[in-house]
């Protein structure tokens, strides 16, 4: 919970600082080749991770004035209603920083002495 | 196992990563576009605050902006170069990404952001010298020095805007479609001008009418189309007096006669389905139409001149205009401005207003060309080989390779389409023809607009009128001392009567453009005794007038409604002529379905009987709860094809039907008209018998469209007005609106064509101006501003328009100010 928490405030920061949106790649995959205890904790890890910080400030931003263009975005897409476009980005961000975070303890894993 | 599990989470991982990094057809880079901190997330609101201070680089003194509630900008400048630099920089940023894509767009460059799909319409715009007419329009503009200030201040502002923006900020259809944008300039300033004068000066049916003379013969197409149409009541007054001895104009050849035949010119159909890319209402079109009209004193309440002004053109979010004011010493204007130009288009300033409708007339020909060898290096002149010319088009694609296409160029002009070339679609195109369009000539309509910002009476307004070429307008005008006028305004070639209404012979030198009708000599009418001027794309003159601008105008029916209300309008108000930007009585209805109906035998069945009721009973209003409206429209569309689909099989498939004005006066006055015969069936058809098949096969096209007669038919469902997003992105426009009004009616609201800006504007001793539009200030589909005012705007109830003397002047409608200062 702690590591995720930290993973959480570490991709916080960088998303402010930058652009770019891999760091919720980058982030865990870094976590899990170098601290996760195992492939199942790095998965959990950056999905909680990654999953809760765009769950959040997808919804800050709603709250502070993306709900109109949320509500474009997701008749763009065809959806029935708004608020799914929330749950997609967590979704996302989520299932991306799961898969590093494994990716990452896994290579961590050839070197590791069995 | 570990090596296996490692290789294939990695792959796995950056698959993901490739997969959420990149556009896949239609859809965004997932996790750029997402991204709560610099994807779609950061479009909201927020964007619509208003600092109180702007560093802008490069301004020479302190720029004040007063933000009126509906976000307008009032800028107040110290000199012309911080004007023109502050409209840069707050035309980026309310309206940056649609700006760039239209120039894009007409520039032939729209591959480059959306791949090989946008291949077909970039060639069409490259072929039709789209780039090279900006070129030689920009060559004009830098020539003369309030232009170059104008333009090149102007493209400052706009890439000091540029430079402000971080990728965050960027407009969210770079994130959509995934690309960034590039710094502006002066030729994207004269790309915007041809894109609309492209929409408002290049449609034509040159092609189509060779092939139709070719197969009926010539008289039968005057009657169809004819140069003189009827019922048309002409922007000039008939019977106003030329002053002017006219210049004798030229003749076609005598021995040969000036026309190509239908087929060197090629016959095959051109007309494809309208590219997907192509920003809406960037095409030619029939539909394009306009009024305008200004009431002299004589006939107001108060006695003062009242001037207004609704512009049709395709319906888009982000808007077409934004409105804003100009403030600097000499210089105060307040209006609607394309965003990507400078100045103010159409508007008013402290002693004067003016306003456009399109001149639709014929400034682009065809020549049919003839070239020695498939090389096309020489072409036959006079009897002589000469050389053509080579523009290089280069074409980036998007993932794609770069296209290289060598566009040959005869004197005349461009060659668009080669022998044997798959029609483009939505532009009718005849092969290996050079063509000559005025849209090509330098040009330099900046000038004409800084004029008519800064012009303090008529006299500025008739000087500035003689820069502006194309697309010719019906330039209205009105001022403070009383005057009102109206020139039909534009460059026009001295042709012969009819000369370029078909494909012309190339080589005979005797047919190219011989000269020019003289800008005195352009129609116009200075306070008519009647009262008012007006226009509504009707044709410029009765057939008095002795030069030849073209044959294919608007029909007669808003022209005729609108002279109808002012001819009998005194104590005219502002309120009224707002109520009458928003009249929708169908006068073409009003003119045949008395006498359709006549004809019609006792309909038996329900719904036959009940629409015959509706439209018995009906008082000719477009109005969107009406159901008479769906049934006369589908019932006139009817008339019309069992009218002409039989004249037209093998000759007329690619014409539009002949005008609306044409078979109004075949039903009133020629019901005996050999038209009527449908030619497919051996027994002699009727008017009534035409009539009668069309009443019941439109009601069974809409028992089957809309279900069983009632409400489910009414207009404004039927008609189904929606406003798309200019570059057809689903979710950002608006759908499925109920609107009054209808193309020929005055309050023009079709499908998605419709009154782009409506202004009244009074002259009083204090100017008062009321205006709307469908749309709002703001390109930013999340913003508040994007589409705040289309509701008043459907319900014709414009806002009354804050116009400041000063930057400080207090007001209560102003809700923010801002500063721009110059940086480093």
């Amino acid at each position: 919970m702690i590591a995720a928490l930290i993973c959480l405030l570490v991709m916080l920061v960088l998303h402010i600082l930058t652009p770019y949106w891999w760091w919720v790649m980058i982030v865990p995959f870094a976590y899990g080749a170098g601290a996760a205890k195992s492939g199942g904790k790095a998965m959990r890890t950056g999905f909680l991770s990654a999953g809760l910080l765009w769950l959040g400030s997808s919804l800050y931003f709603v709250l502070t004035g993306s709900g109109i263009i949320m509500g474009r975005v997701a008749r763009m897409f065809g959806l029935p209603a708004s608020w799914p476009m929330v749950a997609i980005t967590a979704l996302i961000a989520g299932v991306a920083a799961a898969f590093s975070g494994y990716a990452g303890y896994a290579v961590r894993a050839l070197f590791k002495k069995t | 196992m570990k090596w296996i599990r490692a290789v294939v989470s990695l792959l796995v991982a950056a698959a993901i990563f490739w997969g959420l990094d990149n556009r896949h057809g239609t859809v965004p880079p997932a996790g750029k576009f997402l991204n709560p901190f610099a994807g779609f997330w950061q479009n909201g609101t927020r964007g619509d605050a208003l600092p109180a201070s702007l560093v802008v680089p490069g301004l020479q003194a302190e720029v004040r902006v007063a933000w009126d509630g509906r976000h307008v900008p009032h800028i107040f400048a110290r000199n012309d170069h911080d004007l023109y630099l502050a409209q840069g920089y707050i035309a980026a940023s309310l309206r940056l990404w649609q700006m760039e894509f239209q120039v894009l767009y007409t520039a032939g460059r729209i591959s480059e952001i959306v791949g090989p799909v946008g291949l077909r319409q970039d060639l069409f715009n490259r072929r039709f010298g789209m780039l090279w007419a900006a070129e030689r329009n920009l060559s004009k503009v830098m020539d003369d020095p309030r232009s170059r200030l104008a333009v090149e201040a102007y493209s400052a502002g706009v890439n000091a805007y540029l430079k402000s923006l971080g990728k965050k900020a960027l407009p969210v259809e770079y994130k959509i479609l995934d690309y960034a944008p590039e710094p502006w300039s002066g030729v994207k300033c004269a790309l915007l001008l041809k894109t609309m004068t492209y929409s408002l000066a290049a449609y034509n049916q040159d092609a189509a009418m060779t092939v139709m003379r070719d197969a009926l013969g010539e008289t039968v197409v005057d009657a169809l189309f004819p140069m003189e149409p009827p019922l048309v009541d002409p922007v000039i007054p008939p019977g106003t007096a030329w002053d002017f001895q006219p210049l004798p104009f030229p003749r076609p050849n005598p021995q040969k006669g000036p026309e190509a035949g239908s087929r060197p010119a090629g016959a095959s159909s051109a007309h494809g389905e309208a590219a997907d890319f192509a920003p809406i209402g960037t095409r030619p079109s029939p539909d394009v139409g306009s009024n305008n009209w200004a009431v002299s004193g004589k006939l107001t309440r108060d006695g003062h001149p009242i001037l207004c002004n609704d512009m049709h053109l395709g319906l888009t979010l982000p808007a077409i205009w934004y409105e804003l004011q100009l403030s600097a010493p000499g210089i105060n204007a307040r209006g609607v401005s394309f965003p990507g130009a400078p100045l103010v288009v159409a508007g008013y300033n402290e002693n004067i207003a003016w306003g456009f409708t399109n001149g639709t007339d014929d400034v682009l020909d065809w020549y049919a060309v003839r070239f020695k060898d498939d090389s096309r290096g020489e072409y036959l002149v006079n009897g002589e080989w000469r050389k053509t010319s080579v523009r290089e088009e280069r074409i980036k694609v998007r993932g794609g390779r770069t296209v290289v296409d060598n566009v040959i160029y005869t004197h005349q002009g461009p060659v668009v389409r080669l022998k044997g070339e798959a029609p483009f679609p939505g532009a009718d195109v005849p092969e290996d023809a050079a063509l000559r369009w005025l849209g090509h000539d330098p040009s330099n309509e900046f000038i004409a607009l800084d004029g008519l910002n800064r012009a303090k009476n008529y006299d500025g307004y008739l000087k500035a009128l003689e820069s502006w070429d194309c697309p010719a307008q019906n330039i209205v005008y009105a001022d403070r001392e009383g005057t009102i006028a109206i020139w039909h305004n534009g460059k026009y070639p001295l042709r012969w009567k009819g000369q370029g209404r078909y494909v012309l012979d190339g080589s005979d030198p005797a047919n190219d453009w011989q000269g020019w009708v003289p800008r005195a000599h352009n129609p116009h009418v200075r306070n008519p005794e009647r009262g008012f001027v007006s226009s509504a794309n009707q044709k410029a003159t009765d057939g008095s007038y002795p030069y030849y601008l073209g044959s294919d105008y608007a029909s007669f029916e808003r022209g005729a409604r609108i002279n109808e209300i002012l001819s009998a309008a005194r104590g005219v108000t502002p309120e009224d002529m707002i109520r009458m930007q928003g009249d929708v009585l169908d006068v073409r209805a009003r003119a045949v379905l008395p006498r359709l109906l006549a004809l019609i035998p006792e309909p038996r069945a329900e719904a036959e009987k009940r629409s015959f009721d509706e439209l018995r009973g009906w008082n000719f209003e477009s109005r969107a709860a009406f159901v008479a409206p769906t049934v006369f429209k589908q019932f006139w569309n009817d008339l019309n094809a069992l009218t002409w689909n039989d004249e037209k099989k093998g000759a007329m498939e690619r014409m539009s039907w002949p005008a609306s004005e044409v078979m109004v006066d075949l039903v009133i006055n020629h019901p005996d008209s050999e038209f009527f015969d449908d030619k497919t069936t051996p027994g002699k058809e009727t008017l009534a018998d035409i009539a009668g098949a069309a009443f019941r096969s439109a009601v069974s096209k809409l028992e089957k469209r809309w279900g069983p007669f009632g409400p489910g038919w009414r207009w404004g469902k039927a008609k189904g007005t929606r406003i798309g997003h200019v570059a057809r992105i689903p979710g950002l426009g608006v759908e499925g609106l109920e609107a009054d009004g209808d193309g020929h009616v005055i309050d023009a609201i079709s499908v998605n064509w419709a009154p782009s800006w409506r202004m009244v504007v009074e002259l009083g001793p204090e100017v008062r101006a009321w205006g709307i539009f469908p749309g709002g200030q703001s390109g930013n589909p999340g913003s508040r501003y994007y589409d705040d005012m289309v509701d008043a705007w459907l319900a014709t109830k414009p806002d009354e328009l804050i116009f400041l003397k000063s930057a400080g002047e207090p007001n209560p409608g102003i809700v923010a100010r801002t500063t721009l200062r110059g940086g480093k």
